[in-house]
C-alpha cells in the first residue's frame, strides 16, 4: 500500500487510537496506590537525585537558575522520550494476542503507548509551571519555540518506536537491548549538563543526536528564557522528521509478517 | 478486466500460504549456519521447513451466503479467516474481502483484564471498528445479549470464561459487520449462550456474509448455505453441506479404520 493509502486507513480507525489511547492511560496506574501522582515522580524522583549527586555533591553550577530547574527542564522531554520509548517498542509484542487475532493497522500500537507517554508529559509539565512561580523565573517570547520543538520532540520519539517496535517481533533482544540503549541515550543527552559545558571539539558530535538539539532548545526556551541555537535546532527537526518518516516506512514493510513470527 | 467486488462478497484467487517449521529466516542463527554446511541434504531439509498451510485454494462467498469449513484440526481452516481478515497474507494469490470484517476468532481476544466490562465493550467496539457513537447506541442490546449486566463495573478478570466469551461475541454481533467470521465459538458457554449464537447467526443468515468454521457439524447444516471441506491445506470438496458433510465423515471413519 501506499503512503496515502496507510495514512488514510489510519485516520480510518482514529476512534480506535484513541480507544487504546484511554485504555494504556488507564490501566498504566491500575491497581497502584499513587495512580497519576507517578507521571510527576518520575521525572522528579530523577531530579532530586540529580540535584543531590550533581548540584550538592558534584557542584555542577549553571549561570542564573537553579539547578533543579536546570535538571528539570531537561528531565521533562527526556521522560517522555524514554518512557514512550520504552512502551511504545514492546507495545506490538505486548499485544500480541491481538496481532494473530484482529486486523487493524498495526502502528496503532505503538501510537497509542506514545499518546499515553505524552499525557504523562503534559502532568508533568503541569509541575514545569508551578516550578516557574516558585523559583521566579520569568517566562518570555522564545516559549513560542515549543511549538516546533514538542512536535519534533514527537516525531522523533515515534520514529524510533516504530522501529525498534518492529525489530522486537522478529527479534526479542530489544528487550534487553533498551535499557541500556536508553542510559547511554540519556547520558549522550545533555540533560545533567549543557552544550556550553562540552570542549568545543566534541560538541559537533554530542548534537549528532537529534534529541540533544531538542531537549538542549527546550532548556534554552523556557527556564533559561533565551533563543535556541538555531542550526542544532534545524537540524534536529529536520533529522526527526525524518526518522519519522524511515520508521513508519519501515514499519508497514515488516507489519505484513507480525502475525506470522509473532 | 478488473471487477469490482460487492459488500460482502469474498474472493480467493489460487491463494497458497506456507509456514516455516524450523525458525528459518526469523530464527536462530545456528539454523542459518547449518542450512549453509548441510550440503547433501539441503534439498530435503528444505522441504522439510516449508509446511504448506494452504495450497491451490480458490473459492467466491457471495454477500449473504453463510460459508463453513470444515475439516481436521491443522487443515488450514483458521488460517482462511486469518487471510480474509488480512491479519496474515498470502504468500502466492489474491485475497478480496470488501466490507466492514466483523471477526469472532477466539475468545478473549482484544479484550483487557484490568478494565471493567462497560470499559471494554467500548475498547472491543473500537477494535472491531466501530465508533464510539455506534457503540453508545447499542451499548443496551449488547449488554442484555452479553447477560453480564450486574459485573458492568467489575474488571474482567474477575469473570468466567464463559461470561468472557459472552461479552466477546455480543461486541461483535453488534458491530453490524458486512462480514462475520466465526471461529469455533460455540465450543465455549453453556448451552443457552449456544443456542442464543447459533440464533444470532441465523438473522444474520441471508442479510450478512457469514464464515464458519466450527466441528459441529449439525450447527453447520442448519446454518450453511455452502460447504467447504479442506485437508492438508487443500480443497476436498465444495458444495451443499449435505453432500460436502457426507463426504467428510466418511474420510473420516476410513482414515480411523487404516
Amino acid at each position: 500500500m501506499t503512503l496515502t493509502g496507510n495514512l488514510s486507513e489510519l485516520v480510518k480507525f482514529r476512534e480506535l487510537l484513541l480507544a487504546f489511547t484511554d485504555k494504556e492511560i488507564k490501566i498504566r496506574y491500575k491497581q497502584t496506590l499513587l495512580g497519576f501522582l507517578w507521571a510527576i515522580l518520575q521525572p522528579a524522583a530523577l531530579t532530586l537525585i540529580f540535584s543531590i549527586v550533581f548540584g550538592v555533591f558534584l557542584k555542577v553550577s549553571f549561570s542564573t537558575i537553579p539547578y533543579p530547574v536546570f535538571a528539570y527542564s531537561a528531565l521533562l522531554p527526556w521522560s517522555f522520550l524514554s518512557s514512550a520509548l520504552s512502551f511504545g517498542s514492546l507495545s506490538v509484542v505486548n499485544n500480541s494476542s491481538l496481532v494473530t487475532k484482529v486486523y487493524f493497522p498495526r502502528e496503532i500500537m505503538p501510537l497509542s503507548s506514545i499518546a499515553a507517554a505524552f499525557f504523562d508529559f503534559i502532568v508533568a509539565g503541569l509541575i514545569f509551571i508551578l516550578m516557574f512561580f516558585i523559583f521566579k523565573v520569568p517566562i518570555g517570547a522564545n516559549i513560542a519555540y515549543l511549538l516546533i520543538i514538542i512536535p519534533s520532540l514527537l516525531a522523533l520519539t515515534i520514529g524510533i518506536s516504530l522501529i525498534l517496535a518492529a525489530i522486537n517481533v522478529l527479534y526479542r533482544d530489544v528487550r534487553f537491548v533498551l535499557p541500556i540503549f536508553l542510559q547511554v541515550f540519556m547520558y549522550l543527552t545533555p540533560i545533567i549538563y549543557s552544550v556550553e559545558q562540552i570542549p568545543q571539539k566534541y560538541r559537533v558530535y554530542v548534537l549528532l543526536n537529534p534529541a540533544a538539539g531538542l531537549v538542549e532548545s527546550f532548556r534554552d526556551v523556557t527556564v533559561l528564557n533565551r533563543s535556541p541555537q538555531m542550526v542544532p535546532l534545524a537540524y534536529s527537526i529536520a533529522m526527526s522528521f525524518v526518522i519519522l518518516i524511515l520508521g513508519y516506512a519501515y514499519f508497514k514493510k515488516k507489519e505484513k509478517v507480525f502475525a506470522d513470527v509473532i | 478486466m478488473k471487477k469490482e467486488l460487492q459488500t460482502g462478497q469474498i474472493e480467493f484467487i489460487n491463494i497458497a500460504k506456507s509456514y516455516r517449521t524450523s525458525k528459518g529466516k526469523y530464527g536462530l542463527l545456528r539454523d542459518i549456519i547449518g542450512e549453509k554446511f548441510s550440503g547433501l541434504s539441503s534439498a530435503k531439509s528444505k522441504n522439510q521447513e516449508k509446511f504448506y498451510a494452504l495450497r491451490n485454494i480458490s473459492f467466491t462467498v457471495n454477500p449473504g451466503e453463510c460459508l463453513g469449513i470444515i475439516g481436521n484440526n491443522g487443515a488450514g481452516k483458521s488460517t482462511i479467516l486469518k487471510l480474509i481478515s488480512k491479519i496474515t497474507y498470502p504468500e502466492k494469490g489474491l485475497v478480496k474481502a470488501r466490507g466492514r470484517i466483523g471477526a469472532f476468532i477466539e475468545l478473549g481476544a482484544g479484550l483487557h483484564h484490568e478494565l471493567t466490562g462497560k470499559e471494554n465493550i467500548y475498547l472491543y467496539g473500537a477494535i472491531l471498528g466501530m465508533s464510539k457513537a455506534e457503540i453508545k447506541k447499542q451499548y443496551r442490546d449488547i449488554v442484555r445479549f452479553a447477560g453480564i449486566g450486574k459485573f458492568l463495573d467489575v474488571p474482567i478478570k474477575k469473570y468466567s470464561s464463559g461470561m468472557y466469551s459472552r461479552l466477546g461475541f455480543s461486541v461483535c454481533a453488534f458491530s453490524d459487520p458486512d462480514i462475520l467470521l466465526v471461529d469455533e465459538v460455540l465450543a465455549v458457554g453453556d448451552i443457552d449462550f449456544q443456542k442464543r449464537c447459533l440464533e444470532k447467526m441465523h438473522s444474520f443468515a441471508g442479510r450478512k456474509t457469514i464464515v464458519f468454521v466450527s466441528h459441529n457439524l449439525d450447527a453447520i447444516k442448519s446454518i450453511c448455505s455452502r460447504v467447504i471441506f479442506i485437508d492438508g491445506g487443500e480443497i476436498v470438496k465444495i458444495g451443499r453441506p449435505n453432500d460436502v458433510i457426507k463426504e467428510y465423515v466418511r474420510r473420516s471413519s476410513k482414515s480411523r479404520k487404516n
